[in-house]
């Protein structure tokens, strides 16, 4: 898991769609509070409740000997003063300001490719990338893990035919390798919502445009890709939102490849996950997760997550 | 209304949901006397000696659990703790985990329940690694005596007759072993934080002093100096392998083709090497580790673990014994016979240990060999009660140093200690 | 609804192609392939098929290995097979392996599965009805509220949730993990959308006249209507709580409430644990084989419905 694409189904939705839906009438006028009231209640006790449960945690320092006390802000001075945080915050940043451009750009491209109809076998191939979205991260990671060990993995091979020395899992390059793995599991689930976007284009004006003599480079870029806008935007969002959270791939790998480079603060969530459970620091970890959502929810806000808000002015 | 009344069906259906849920994950208490003791273990054999002990007591049912190894498990056993509910009645820890638990009252003093009895049964270095203080926490299930795993096959590919008797001689066969090509080495390494404390250990070093909830750290000892200086030429001159580590499938293959010549590491690796390294049957020998002076004969320990019972356990009083029954009693010999290494004097004395010959290790005697080592082990030795912690906050030092080759060892251990002196004193040790 | 949306699409974009586009130009119909039906091209192909061999390379690793033994696993080249055909073998060997925990497995993500998507899709059904059909003040607050809460990372969650539900007594139990996953923000902002597209006004209010309580409007009017979209989000509700890893790591710790994702990785440990921990790659690997199949089954074989939830979804693109 660790990667919301998974949810964003919303990416095929437009914003605007319920301008156009008809005042419903006022009948019963708390009815609808009956109808909300099962989801809102779970709600606030998974969302609402934890959150602010780990305000408060927040406030106290755990300790081995001398149990809990009362701290104040502590935990959050001491979190901004944490070079282990800082460095795993901007190590998830670059990694998303690499990865989710090249996973969507290749999720865009596979997606024109099948629209334009040019593909031998494009039902395969649309299944055929699309399946590892069905794959847990567990199994991911199990696989790519032993696949890319350098001594006995396909890399080992081609170390060994080539004569080179490469090593997907030294610290330099196992940030890569899990981009690979991440982007392994959610290019086929974007590349179907934009294909499901691109086969909404009326037919019509791609006849208008061929007759109008423009040709497909043209087409792609005049029509389809206008067309993919909304989507992406929704999909930047959400894939920001995911690898955010990365987790599973640095939590499962180390049990497979030794000196990856992955410390126990290789992410924010990885630091948070070993503060919480091996460092008896819950207090700590809950102010980490609370600075975390709130840097998670800036960053999408400052992307364009105003577009999303539209969607609920009616 | 009719929604008002669905709606409170609904809610009915969830209240009812909830409470049969609650019933099924509750604790199962059957029968009117019977107790039903939970165990965590991450070793196969605790179960084995089940279907005798539940014979013997008929009112006692044993479920063996496992909730992860190690980390996991004392995760798991801290979560449990913490929520006040589903602790188990027994569990297993590493004898560097004893004091984490023990000394912030999470273990029962054993003593009360009658352990100081066993003592005489267990290896002295064992016992000293249940003990804190002066009291017993847990009792030793297996052994971890350091010794050497050589491969003769490849040693005599490079030259070498006999196995290394002492670290030059180690140091020396590394390069015939090194002078093969290709892949092959003397042993890996990449940062095996156990193997190093094994060779402090026996060159002498004590690098952890715990009293109660003072700790001293001190890796500046000549022992402690003395090995990792060694070390750090065996690394500096490319003798090991720093690609391969240790339980990865790329070791497992490696133990296979012969290409790694030898393993220093606890004897239990004697019952799990002939999985890893199917192929490499007849290749493998056992002998002493290594030693710093030629004609001593001095030991380490290298894992190793016991089971103690939480404070917060339930039935302490069936749960010691059940704990006597596998680690000491009628239950120890199915044990034995699946594999388990223990430090019991008698079975490392008995005829069958010190006779029986193994087909995997080239028809060799490998009882006696172990119970040597485990006898010549120094005593002495500390872990710090957060070294659980501690543990992890040196993988995270030291795969830099493995993997870009900056810095050296002594640096490292230096910075570990410097992050244990922060993190300890946080936690409300005194931690110089 | 799809001719609606089309003319949408059309009049928003025609006029970006070129100003001419109405009209109709003869002298360029002298092409041999149609718009629907152009040259396919082998660069093109090629390229993609790179992509798909990309994605489908790692599942034929896996199918592979599932059927060598542990001997041959540690043994033989990655993409080769191995001297015996183990399959079988590895497969009953799954479901026996510590007293059968597998099938334990097995059943408890079926459970987590099929009660949080159905509960989960009831939930954002109604909740989702309720927002787009019903008058109820507060709801531009809980609007606001549930937006939020989609960019709430899901793990930051996890840790208080954790430390809420060890306080109220319920790690450990199906409810730590089943309770998080009846809560689907997405699936409610869908359902919403759904309904307020799908859904007429009109006919909600003459099963009213007719006499029939809100409730039963919304289960025999509205749920009929909303079942392409139901489907889409059960599947979608289905993938994520069947791949979910972080919540039951930290909420469960006794293997007989491990869904398959916890106890596959605990297998993959055992072999990576020093000591007696016993080698089992072949089980781990045949395991993960069989932990994904059901899904990529229920994929392949319900592609109709959940491709046309999407592209009922993508029309409003």
């Amino acid at each position: 898991m660790g990667h919301a694409g998974r949810l964003d189904v919303t990416a095929v939705m437009s914003p605007d769609t319920t301008q156009h839906q008809a005042p419903a009438k006022r009948r019963g006028k708390q009815i609808g509070l009956a109808f909300i009231a099962p989801f809102g209640l779970l709600f606030i006790l998974v969302y609402i409740v934890p959150i602010v449960y780990a305000g408060y945690l927040s406030l106290f320092q755990e300790k081995l000997i001398g149990g809990n006390t009362f701290s104040g802000l502590a935990n959050y001075t001491k979190l901004f003063q944490d070079a282990q945080f800082w460095h795993g915050v901007s190590r998830v940043f670059w990694f998303t300001l690499v990865q989710v451009p090249i996973m969507l750009l290749l999720a865009m491209a596979l997606a024109l490719a099948l629209d334009s109809r040019r593909l031998h076998g494009a039902k395969f191939m649309r299944v055929s990338i699309f399946l590892p979205y069905a794959v847990p991260a567990v199994v991911s990671t199990l696989m790519w893990g032993f696949m890319l060990g350098v001594k006995y993995g396909l890399f080992g091979s081609l170390n060994n035919t080539l004569g080179t020395d490469l090593n997907p899992f030294a610290p330099g390059t196992t940030l890569i390798s899990i981009g690979m793995m991440v982007t392994w599991a959610f290019t086929g689930f974007n590349m179907l919502i934009f294909y499901a976007v691109l086969k909404a284009v009326p037919r019509e004006l791609y006849e208008a445009a061929a007759l109008d003599g423009a040709n497909e480079f043209q087409v792609v870029r005049r029509i389809k890709l206008p067309a993919l806008r909304s989507s992406l935007v929704i999909a930047i969002i959400f894939s920001i939102i995911g690898t955010f959270q990365i987790f599973s791939e640095p939590q499962i790998l180390p049990s497979m490849v030794a000196n990856s480079g992955i410390t126990t603060d290789y992410t924010p969530n990885l630091y948070a996950y070993n503060l919480a459970f091996a460092g008896s620091q819950q207090g700590y970890a809950a102010a980490l997760a609370l600075v975390m959502a709130a840097i998670t929810i800036a960053v999408a806000y400052a992307v364009q997550i105003r577009g999303l808000r539209n969607a609920f002015e009616d | 209304m009719r929604l008002r009344k669905k709606a409170r069906l609904f809610s009915a259906a969830l209240a009812l949901m909830l409470v049969l849920g609650a019933c099924s994950s509750g604790p199962a208490e059957s029968g009117n006397n019977q107790v039903k003791l939970t165990v965590w273990s991450w070793d196969d054999t605790v179960a084995k000696a089940v279907p005798g002990f539940e014979a013997a007591n008929p009112n006692i049912k044993v479920k063996v659990v496992n909730a992860g190894s190690s980390f996991d498990e004392y995760t798991a056993l801290d979560n449990a703790i913490q929520a006040g509910s589903g602790v188990p009645d027994l569990a297993m820890f590493e004898y560097f985990a004893v004091p984490y638990f023990a000394i912030p009252g999470k273990l029962d003093d054993l003593g009360k329940l009658g352990a100081e009895d066993l003592k005489k049964d267990y290896a002295k270095a064992a016992w000293n690694d249940v003990t804190v203080g002066d009291k017993v926490y847990a009792l030793p299930s297996d052994y971890g005596p350091s010794v050497m795993f050589y491969n003769k096959t490849t040693l005599k590919k490079a030259g070498v007759k006999k196995p290394p008797a002492t670290w030059n001689e180690y140091y020396e066969d590394a390069k015939k072993v090194r002078a093969l090509g290709g892949n092959h080495y003397i042993a890996q390494d990449t940062g095996d934080l156990f193997f190093l404390l094994s060779l402090i250990w026996q060159a002498g070093g004590r690098p952890f002093k715990v009293n109660g909830t003072k700790v001293h750290i001190d890796f500046t000892e000549p022992g402690t100096t003395k090995a990792v200086a060694f070390w750090q030429k065996m690394l500096d001159e490319g003798l090991l392998n720093t690609k391969v580590t240790a339980w990865s499938d790329d070791w497992n293959r490696t133990l296979n083709d012969g290409t790694l010549a030898s393993q220093i590491m606890g004897g239990w690796l004697t019952s799990s090497l002939p999985q890893r390294a199917p192929k490499a049957a007849g290749d493998f020998r056992v002998a002493l580790m290594p030693q710093w002076q030629r004609g001593d004969e001095v030991g380490a320990e290298n894992g190793g673990s016991g089971f103690g019972i939480p404070a917060a356990a339930g039935h302490k009083d069936a749960a010691f014994k059940f704990l006597e029954y596998f680690t000491h009693g009628g239950g120890l010999s199915s044990r034995v016979d699946a594999g388990a290494f223990v430090p019991n004097t008698s079975v490392l004395a008995s005829t069958d240990s010190q006779n029986k010959v193994n087909k995997y290790f080239g028809d060799q005697k490998v009882g006696p060999v172990l119970a040597h080592a485990t006898k010549i082990v120094a005593s002495g030795w500390q872990y710090p009660p957060f070294f659980e912690w501690a543990r992890s906050a040196y993988g995270d030092l030291v795969s830099k140093f493995y993997t870009t080759g900056k810095g050296s060892l002594t640096g490292i251990l230096e910075e570990w200690k410097q992050r244990m002196i922060k993190y300890g004193n946080e936690q409300g040790f005194e931690v110089d | 609804m799809r001719s609606r949306t089309s003319t949408r699409a059309a009049s928003g974009e025609a006029h970006v192609v070129t100003p001419g586009a109405s009209i109709r130009d003869s002298r360029n119909r002298r092409r041999l392939y149609s718009v629907d039906n152009p040259k396919k091209s082998v660069t093109l192909t090629v390229m993609t098929g790179l992509s798909a061999l990309y994605c489908l390379l790692p599942l034929v690793w896996l199918v592979i290995n599932a059927t060598k033994s542990q001997a041959d696993f540690v043994s033989s080249f990655g993409l080769a097979p191995g001297h015996k055909f183990a399959l079988w073998d590895n497969i009953v060997e799954v479901f026996r392996y510590q007293n059968g925990i597998f099938t334990r497995w097995l059943l408890n993500t079926v459970l987590y599965v099929v009660v949080g998507a159905a509960v989960s899709t009831f939930l954002a059904a109604l909740g989702g009805y309720a927002l787009a059909k019903l008058h109820f003040s507060g709801k531009r607050v809980l609007l606001f509220v549930i937006l939020g809460s989609i960019a709430v990372p899901g793990i930051a969650l996890a840790i208080p949730q954790f430390l809420l539900f060890a306080h109220l007594g319920l790690t450990n139990t199906p409810w730590a993990v089943l309770i998080p996953s009846f809560i689907n923000p997405f699936g409610l902002y869908l359902m919403w959308v759904f309904t307020a597209e799908a859904v007429p006004t009109d006919l909600l209010d003459a099963a009213k006249v007719d006499g029939a309580g809100e409730f039963r409007t919304f289960v025999q009017i509205a749920l009929p209507m909303l079942a392409p979209a139901s489907v889409t989000v059960l599947l979608f509700s289905f993938v994520s709580i069947w791949n979910n890893y972080f919540l039951p790591l930290i909420m469960l710790k006794d293997p007989n409430w491990y869904p398959l994702t916890i106890g596959l990785n605990q297998w993959n440990k055992l072999g990576s644990t020093a000591g007696n921990g016993a080698l089992i790659q072949n089980l781990v690997i045949t395991a993960a084989l069989l932990t994904i199949i059901p899904l990529i089954v229920a994929f392949l074989s319900l592609q109709r419905y959940w491709q046309s939830g999407l592209s009922l979804g993508a029309v409003k693109g």
